[in-house]
């Protein structure tokens, strides 16, 4: 057991556990940050996806012991029911979430793409959207719900 | 005093012949006229064209002519080289930005000669060198194929070349030193499926452009065949006796991996590899087959070694007395919490499971490189391909981490002496 200092969406967290010890499981189990799920534990589908250091990652794959100071944002930190997040809104708005099971790593895929590429083309979003899965088959919704929450960011820039 | 002079008139004489004799060899190495266009494309049967279908696999032409797979053969990919960026040219048959107007001397004086219709000369990025030793009957063909295809505008992107090799003509002098114009022959000792995968490896796959090291110049090393060369900073592994291979490949094995791009206990292609494999696999199987023979005559001159790919299993933890054990320690956590969940779990290659690592030619490479690429970037199917799906490492992993790994799995996974200047060779591979 090794203490580690984490920051998570902007919290200073202290978590002892071992080195090897995937992000996924500490976010779930030691400090109850339950939007990233874990699907297939080999980073094949997407569902644990959180950004570290502004890049999305899938935190099944990432041992507690390689985060160092990098910040970690998961999608609670994007907004809660009360007051969703400008893409938590588009996926409601597109109702874009069947099971919803992918949805947590969904949004932060988009998210880490919206940061980066504020007006991103079709292709893009497709490109970078593509190592999520969705096994009940809503991809054409949750595309269109990055799309939207691509042009609100937009008219929200340019107001 | 008049001797004096009139030695003074022969010199300057001989001297301006020189130039005069200098120029025109230079002139002759570095100047190409122009071919008129043709108002007209002409016509052709479909088996013509069928054939070039195949051969137009079999060359990949696609890999680099075509940037956007809803443009094919419109070109504009950029290719780095030692030289400069260059961009592969529209292949579509569009008049104006494409090869509408060439005619079929045109096209096989490119591909023979490398010189494009308006006389300027390609830059051999375009394996023009390869291409000479192709039957007339195969270029026709693939004209017959490039001829019939949607015509698309677009003009080629201007290339961003170092100086002085913005300046085309100089690619003459390339010429003088790499272009070798001698017809293809076969070897009357070999068998005729052998023949046929030595001409389609040389005169349209051009594995050797990748798989055989380049001189400084850019040319082949014609000394080192098959060596191992480079592909987009990838290492491209010797075919012949030098293959890093740890265990020997069949030709079943092969043949597979050239279609497929997985070959259980050998490698799955990644890189430019991909490309490589994606397009053989809608090439004729036969000729696919007879690649196989050709490459495996070659391969299977490399010596049985006695390597760790023959154990199955997980990679070991590093040994106590390791002189570099906190660094193997590290590479074999992120090894085992990274790593080890899909390698090494005593499955074959799938969509869920991956190579056993001890067996994973990357590892026994040279240098590092195509290690470093596989984990920053994963394997990715090319875009809107079904294929093997590796998750990249880059947001993961931090160069030291990324060089513990690779220095861990480099010993314990190949058994092979440590890369030399690993840490430089990992922060260039990363870099942006």
């Amino acid at each position: 057991m090794t203490t580690y200092r984490l920051q998570v969406n902007g919290k200073r967290h202290a978590v002892d556990t071992d080195p090897d010890t995937p992000l996924l499981y500490v976010l779930r189990n030691d400090l109850a940050l339950n939007g990233a799920k874990f699907g297939c534990g080999l980073g094949q589908c997407g569902s644990c996806t959180v950004i570290m250091d502004g890049k999305p990652v899938m935190s099944c794959l990432v041992p507690v012991s390689s985060i160092g100071t990098r910040a970690v944002r998961t999608v609670e930190g994007l907004g809660g029911s009360d007051k969703p997040g400008v893409l938590q809104q588009a996926f409601i708005d597109e109702q874009a979430a069947q099971c919803g099971y992918c949805i947590a790593g969904m949004i932060m895929q988009a998210s880490a793409l919206l940061e980066k590429t504020p007006a991103p083309t079709d292709a893009q979003i497709r490109a970078h959207m593509s190592p999520n899965l969705c096994r009940c088959g809503t991809h054409m919704r949750i595309l269109r719900a990055v799309r939207r929450a691509a042009d609100v960011l937009v008219k929200g820039e340019k107001r | 005093m008049d001797q004096t002079r009139r030695r003074r008139h022969t010199g300057w004489w001989l001297l301006l012949a020189a130039i005069v004799i200098l120029t025109g060899i230079a002139f002759a190495i570095m100047w190409r006229p122009a071919l008129a266009p043709q108002a007209t494309p002409p016509s052709f049967d479909q088996a013509r064209i069928e054939r070039g279908a195949n051969l137009a696999h079999l060359g990949m032409c696609a890999s680099c002519h075509t940037a956007d797979l809803a443009r094919p053969f419109a070109g504009g990919k950029p290719m780095e080289t030692p030289f400069g960026t260059v961009h592969s040219t529209n292949i579509t048959p569009d008049a104006d930005t494409g090869i509408g107007a060439w005619s079929p001397d045109a096209f096989t004086r490119a591909m023979r000669e490398g010189v494009s219709r308006d006389g300027h000369l390609l830059y051999p990025a375009f394996p023009y060198n390869h291409y000479v030793r192709m039957t007339q009957d195969d270029i026709d063909d693939l004209y017959a194929y490039f001829m019939t295809r949607s015509p698309i505008a677009a003009p080629a992107p201007a290339n961003e070349m170092t100086f002085p090799f913005g300046f085309r003509p100089l690619v003459g002098f390339w010429n003088v030193l790499y272009l070798i114009d001698a017809p293809w022959r076969p070897d009357p000792r070999q068998s005729a499926e052998w023949n046929r995968g030595a001409y389609l490896a040389d005169a349209v796959a051009h594995c050797a452009a990748c798989h055989t090291p380049r001189t400084k110049l850019g040319g082949p090393d014609i000394q080192r065949q098959l060596d191992g060369g480079e592909a987009e900073d990838w290492y491209a592994p010797a075919l012949n006796a030098t293959s890093p291979s740890p265990l020997p490949w069949t030709r079943e094995e092969l043949q597979a991996y050239l279609r497929t791009g997985m070959a259980e206990d050998h490698a799955v292609a990644g890189g430019p590899m991909q490309d490589v494999v994606m397009h053989l696999a809608q090439a004729d199987e036969g000729d696919v087959a007879a690649l196989a023979a050709w490459t495996h005559s070659h391969l299977s001159q490399a010596p049985l070694r006695a390597t760790p790919a023959q154990r199955d299993g997980a990679l070991p933890e590093p040994a106590a007395d390791d002189p570099e054990l906190p660094r193997m320690r590290l590479g074999y956590a992120l090894y085992a919490s990274s790593c080890a969940r899909c390698h090494d779990v005593g499955r074959a290659p799938s969509s869920g499971t991956a190579l056993p690592l001890q067996k994973a030619i990357a590892l026994y490479d040279p240098d590092p490189r195509s290690l470093i690429h596989i984990v920053d970037t994963g394997i990715l199917p090319p875009d809107g391909e079904a294929g093997r799906w590796m998750p990249g490492f880059k947001a993961i992993l931090s160069d030291e981490h990324a060089g513990a790994l690779a220095a861990y799995l480099r010993k314990y996974g190949a058994g092979q002496p440590a890369w030399p200047q690993l840490d430089q060779q990992v922060s260039k591979a990363r870099a942006p």
